[in-house]
């Protein structure tokens, strides 16, 4: 399986690697009740995110504040150690006025940006200092069926310039095939349209090799993944599926044909990871610099 | 006299009644009007569509949405058929809230909305008084609330909005795409909303339980305890072993519209339309439009014990006395003048009594001087 990150680490860096382990943090985005806590629980393959309190009536009504709150998982992918940092945003899009919430996530992500500066200027630097800068946001659309909200436009828009923007579908289960794709298409429209930057798996054409090229241009068709989570195994015929019940038919979470989450999870963590990294060392941290 | 015999068990055919309002409502059919209410994408056409199985409102068309309005208003959209069934007819009005919940900011977006609900009321209120009464009424009957199948519990702009709403239109939350969400789920959600409507004193539509009818009665706990509804909506027909059902058609299955354990559509549409449609209708009428005439009668100024009015009744009470008083006077002077000639009648005829002695009186002293003369002419005779 050729990842084009591998290709940039050789020997040295590679050990170097395996040793102290990878570092990587994903920021999930989304309105609530996307699938964004399930979501991580299912990539990481634990209850990570554990379940937010919905029982009190009360605090239902009340102005919600944006709780950045990043959690760190140790994973094993294929030899590989990684740290995954994960910062979920409880209360995106939950409130009447949801404009001021972008604020918080910007200044979340620039803030790291700075620390790293920070720290980079320093004489003495601190060797236990952890990158928190974030690599990857994914941001959780809602499956209207329709196509992208203005808030979804606006925000991708603004934080597409600071931070690789992968846009992500949740609860795809609630859309038949045929208008999956539909929704797809017109998303894909917008994005155009809208001139919002995404990470659209950037090739070279004359230094990557083909099966590169071919598995970018595949990953951006698929864009954007359509992703179905769940923390429940169910055994069917003898193995262990992870899958969504439904009186009509059962959903399964690692079936590609279900879903994209599968493929969502191996670019995330394995093929195209170093990639993202790389992007936001160079171009978003670039910027800042040189503000 | 003997006692009246008792009246038996005469029918003189009240209990036709009933008939003769079926007839003059068949006639005359009904005018239903319902609203829908939510975010885009929640599947609101599909549900108007599926429900009165006829395409009722065309989907937005997505080419158009580059010219997307930029003021972020809530439009009013109206769509109005004429269905008929068995002969019955129907005028049908489905009122559409475009752009409701769709901003980043959505502050006030249920202003167009109350503002919508309560010109209807007024425009019935203000022709009240007019000459010609007839008028198109397109007081809201029913106002369905559709809820993202978030499976958390109610976002805080659902709950504002339907504070608002609950007060002036029979309100019914519905939990959009149900298919998103398992059974299990679904009842905590079902649960945890119904827990937020009691916490925040939302009135939602609840129909009566008792009846007479025990099927009647069986049927509308079931609705009760199904509230808030769950719905899948669809328009295609689907094969399941070999049958043709309205349903959607997943890789994985078929979620079904019309099967009962998928979701409660049947159930909303029997209350809709099938059981309780008169329900909705009077009690928008008796309920809501009475509370919205009330408020704004005494909002300017006009009340049952209306200080005007009172001084009114005040002024005719001292009429009334007055009146008496006047009558009393009255009485009295006729009285006195009805004393006044008695006694001058009294006067009169003793006077006439006394001259008539006087003339008695004169008549026998002639008489005894006639007689006297007599014996004198007798004397001398002799």
């Amino acid at each position: 399986m050729a990842s084009s990150g591998a290709s940039f680490k050789s020997g040295g860096a590679r050990r170097k690697a395996t040793k102290k382990g990878l570092v990587f943090t994903v920021m999930i985005v989304g309105a609530s009740g996307c699938g964004k806590s399930t979501f991580i629980n299912t990539l990481c393959e634990n209850p990570v995110i554990l379940r937010k309190d919905h029982a009190d009536a009360e605090k239902a009504a009340q102005l919600k504040t944006i709780g950045l709150a990043p959690t760190t998982v140790e994973l094993d992918e294929d030899g590989l150690k990684l740290s995954l940092t994960v910062v979920d945003t409880p209360g995106f899009g939950d409130n009447i006025n949801n404009e001021p919430a972008f604020e918080d996530i910007l200044g979340y992500i620039e803030h790291q940006y700075e620390e790293i500066l920070a720290q980079e200027s320093r004489i003495k630097r601190n060797p236990r200092f952890q990158d928190n800068r974030v690599h990857v946001l994914l941001y959780f659309i809602q499956p209207s069926g329709h196509s992208l909200r203005e808030m979804d436009i606006e925000f991708m828009r603004l934080l597409g310039a600071r931070v690789n923007v992968i846009p992500v579908i949740g609860k795809a289960d609630s859309m038949t095939p045929q208008e999956l794709n539909a929704f797809k298409k017109r998303i894909m429209e917008d994005i155009s349209h809208y001139k919002i930057p995404i990470y659209d798996f950037p090739y070279d054409e004359e230094e990557d090799d083909e099966e590169t090229i071919e598995e970018n241009n595949e990953l951006r068709s698929l864009l954007p993944f359509s992703v179905i989570g769940s923390e429940d195994e169910v055994v069917i015929s003898g193995r262990r599926v992870r899958c969504r019940q439904y009186p009509w038919g059962v959903v399964e979470v690692d079936n590609s044909k279900h879903c994209d989450f599968s493929k969502l999870r191996y670019m995330l963590l394995s093929s195209h990871l170093h990639d993202l990294k790389d992007i936001t060392h160079d171009v978003f941290d670039d910027d800042d610099e040189q503000d | 006299m003997a006692p009246p015999a008792a009246p038996g068990p005469v029918s003189v055919g009240i209990a036709n009644l009933p008939n003769q309002r079926h007839k003059i409502v068949s006639r005359k059919g009904a005018s239903y009007n319902i609203m829908v209410v939510g975010e885009s994408g929640l599947g609101k056409t599909t549900f108007i569509n599926t429900l009165f199985s006829a395409l009722m409102r065309d989907y937005k068309r997505p080419e158009q949405r580059f010219a997307k309005q930029l003021d972020r208003t809530v439009q009013i959209d109206v769509v109005r058929a004429d269905i008929e069934e068995k002969g019955f007819n129907v005028r049908l009005s489905v009122i559409d809230t475009p752009g409701f919940g769709d901003y980043a900011n959505n502050t006030d977006c249920w202003v167009p909305i109350v503002q919508f609900l309560d010109e209807q009321h007024q425009h019935i209120l203000n022709h009240e008084t007019v000459p010609n009464r007839k008028t198109d009424d397109l007081r809201v009957h029913a106002c369905l609330y559709f809820i993202q199948p978030t499976g958390h519990t109610l976002k805080p702009l659902d709950i504002e909005v339907m504070k608002h709403l609950c007060t002036r239109v029979n309100l019914i939350p519905v939990i959009a795409k149900a298919d998103t969400i398992t059974p299990a789920d679904m009842l905590a959600f079902k649960d945890r909303i119904r827990d937020c409507i009691s916490t925040h004193n939302i009135q939602v539509f609840t129909p009566a339980v008792h009846s007479e009818d025990e099927d009647a009665t069986r049927r509308n706990t079931s609705i009760l305890a199904a509230m808030p509804f769950s719905v899948i909506a669809s328009e295609n027909d689907v094969q399941v072993n070999g049958q043709t059902v309205r349903g959607r058609q997943y890789l994985w299955g078929v979620a079904e519209v019309e099967n009962e354990a998928h979701c409660d559509f049947k159930k909303l549409r029997n209350l809709l339309i099938r059981t309780h449609m008169h329900d909705l209708i009077t009690t928008t009428h008796d309920h809501h439009y009475e509370t919205h005439r009330v408020a704004k009668l005494t909002a300017s100024g006009r009340s049952d014990d209306d200080p005007a009015l009172q001084a009114r009744r005040g002024f005719e009470a001292k009429m009334k006395e007055e009146e008496a008083e006047l009558r009393k006077k009255f009485t009295e002077q006729v009285r006195l003048e009805e004393n006044r000639f008695r006694q001058w009648e009294q006067k009169l005829i003793s006077e006439r009594d006394r001259l008539n002695e006087d003339l008695d009186k004169q008549h026998s002293l002639v008489k005894q001087l006639e007689e006297e003369l007599e014996e004198i002419i007798a004397a001398r005779k002799r």
